[in-house]
């Protein structure tokens, strides 16, 4: 449903010299310099599937996600949305695709939200009968019947995101694009958004690119993501494959009994990995994959052990690292 | 676009106007006195200390009513508070909310621009009768056929200062903001375009260009239509020359809006 081809987009911007010498020569004399923003980004996004586009701030999220909702045009590159090119702006497009921008409200700030639901249905020309049962059935999850007939803007964040959501699927779009669509919402109100999501595409099954800063988005709605570094493409495969990919390692946490001689930190124990923290109680080693078996074995062998746990790194911890890591992680990905 | 978007458009931006109901009518009263108050201090003054009776081909009432009407249509032309709308969209980044929907931004706007001219409106209505009543003028040579076709120019000159104006609104795409283009533009629409004086007091060979140029026909003419000083074959060569302008701004517009979304980044406040 969605092709990305070499997508790649450079943007020209204005260098100006701080403080009232560089106003002054940039009344005259502007120097530009090219910014490119992503860099020839490749990937396919299925119907029924949730793509998690993830990367640091600038990498180029949003101005991929804007290509490909055909708000503004690439600098070279090709993608194809439901077979048509997005910034040609077909109207038969246009019916099919939703864009959705937490940082950005949508709807009109000073109508209820049931006015501007009703000018949507013109819009998108959706039968009176398919509106009704649609918007019955998205306030109806969303739990937002009861602040329809109010102002915009006097409606909470959670609840405007909300209905920014009901705005953006009433036409029921094949192709969804959310742009941080938990931003700034308390823990409740990102549940119920991600929730409903997923039973969004559980009956649905459109297409759904989604950019997020919260890990915990990622890790709910999306089985496969994308990473982009400063606009260049690093990643793109199954979310459980990037811990087999980049976590070189694994912790290993063992509970102690306790005994009349605590554990030390000496060198048996540091030839089996990194210790991460040691105490009477617990023993904490960040180890080699290849190396988990033997080192607990070891420890089981050595230590009063009660309980052991072998964790994987946390993936948030993991993409972090990628992000950080310029040079280090990189090439072609799998999918 | 369909009429029945184009309906629903106008009316949910009405809906938004009346919204804030203090608003509405501090606009319209205060909009329309401040405006028209002045112009009628102004031209009783200039009348008295000259001694003429006749100004420009007008006498002070004839004057007064020919003001009264340039500033009540004027507004429904110009659509003022709308002005800067599509300006502001590109530089805030709010244009991408229409660059989504299957329609077309142009017909959005101008459905829009109508369903703001709530105030204007109502100022036509209500406190212009007001003030006919009030200072007791003579009604000229207002007559039914002035008025339907006073109603048509208005119409069509609403269309063609949308369509000049949006050519300074898309400069937006190359310079962000365009405030000083749009005073500028305004400033010269007035003067030229006899809402600041009569076109009649200007020399006659500026008033020979000034016939050929699209300004007399967004206020002066409208309102010398309605006043029924326009004869039938001169109101059809205006419409026709309007329909010349309204036609070139459309395609310079178009080429414009075309090559400013090449530029577009979508980024804002």
């Amino acid at each position: 449903m969605i092709e990305v081809e070499a997508l790649a987009k450079v943007f020209r911007v204005h260098k100006k010299e701080p403080g009232l010498k560089g106003s002054l020569k940039a009344l005259f004399r502007r120097e530009w310099t090219e910014k490119p923003a992503v860099k020839g980004v490749s990937f396919r996004v299925g119907e029924g599937e949730i793509v998690g586009l993830v990367g640091a701030n600038g990498a180029g999220k949003t101005t991929l996600v804007k290509m490909l909702a055909g708000i503004i045009h690439p600098t070279f590159g090709s993608a194809k949305v439901l077979g048509f090119t997005p910034w040609e702006r077909d109207n038969r497009l246009r019916r099919q695709i939703s864009l959705i921008m937490g940082q950005k409200a949508q709807l009109w700030w000073d109508l209820p939200a049931a006015d501007c639901f009703l000018l949507l249905r013109e819009i998108y020309r959706i039968p009176e009968a398919l509106y009704r049962e649609t918007l019955d059935y998205l306030s109806g999850v969303l739990d937002v019947r009861k602040e329809l007939n109010i102002q915009i803007r006097r409606l909470s964040l959670g609840e405007r995101m909300k209905m920014e959501l009901i705005a953006a699927l009433l036409h029921r779009p094949r192709v969804v694009f959310l742009d941080e669509p938990t931003i700034g919402l308390d823990l409740t109100a990102q549940r119920a958004i991600r929730d409903f999501i997923l039973e969004y595409r559980r009956v649905h099954r459109p297409a759904m690119i989604l950019t997020s800063h919260y890990m915990e988005d990622i890790q709910r709605l999306c089985e496969r993501i994308v990473i982009i570094r400063e606009g260049e493409f690093v990643y793109d495969g199954p979310l459980v494959a990037v811990v087999q990919r980049y976590a070189q390692s694994k912790v290993i946490r063992a509970h102690l009994r306790r005994t009349p001689e605590p554990v030390q930190v000496d060198g048996d124990l540091k030839a089996l990995g990194e210790v991460v923290s040691c105490s009477p109680e617990e023993i904490c080693l960040r180890v080699a994959r290849a190396e988990v078996a033997r080192a607990s074995a070891r420890i089981l062998e050595r230590y009063p052990v009660l309980d052991l746990a072998i964790e994987e790194m946390d993936i948030g911890t993991i993409i972090e690292r990628i992000f950080r890591e310029r040079g280090e992680v990189g090439g072609a990905g799998g999918a | 676009m369909s009429p029945r978007l184009f309906l629903h458009l106008l009316a949910f931006e009405f809906r938004a106007q009346l919204a804030f109901r203090a608003t509405f009518w501090i606009n319209a009263l205060a909009g329309f006195v401040a405006e028209f108050g002045v112009t009628w201090f102004v031209w009783s003054a200039v009348f008295r200390e000259s001694g003429k009776e006749v100004i420009g081909g007008y006498t002070l009432d004839g004057m007064v009513l020919y003001f009264l009407s340039v500033v009540l249509l004027g507004k429904i032309v110009s659509g003022r508070e709308f002005e800067g709308a599509i300006s502001g969209d590109i530089y805030e980044g709010t244009l991408n909310r229409y660059l989504v929907f299957p329609a077309p931004y142009t017909g959005f706007k101008y459905a829009q621009r109508i369903g703001f001219l709530g105030t204007a409106f109502v100022q036509f209505a209500l406190f212009g009768l007001a003030a006919i009543l009030i200072l007791v003028l003579p009604p000229g040579n207002v007559t039914w056929a002035s008025v339907g076709m006073a109603a048509v120019t208005t119409a069509a000159a609403s269309v063609l200062y949308f369509l000049v104006d949006n050519i300074i609104q898309y400069v937006a795409f190359w310079a962000d903001n365009v405030w000083s283009l749009d005073v500028a533009k305004r400033f010269v629409t007035m003067l030229l375009g006899g809402y600041m004086i009569p076109l009649s007091v200007f020399p006659g060979p500026a008033r020979g260009v000034l016939e050929v140029l699209p300004f007399r026909y967004f206020f002066e003419f409208p309102a010398r239509v309605l006043l029924g000083e326009i004869a039938p074959g001169e109101w059809a060569k205006g419409l026709a020359l309007m329909a010349a302008w309204g036609t070139a701004a459309w395609v310079a517009g178009r080429l414009l809006w075309r090559r400013g979304l090449l530029r577009y980044t979508g980024v804002g406040i």
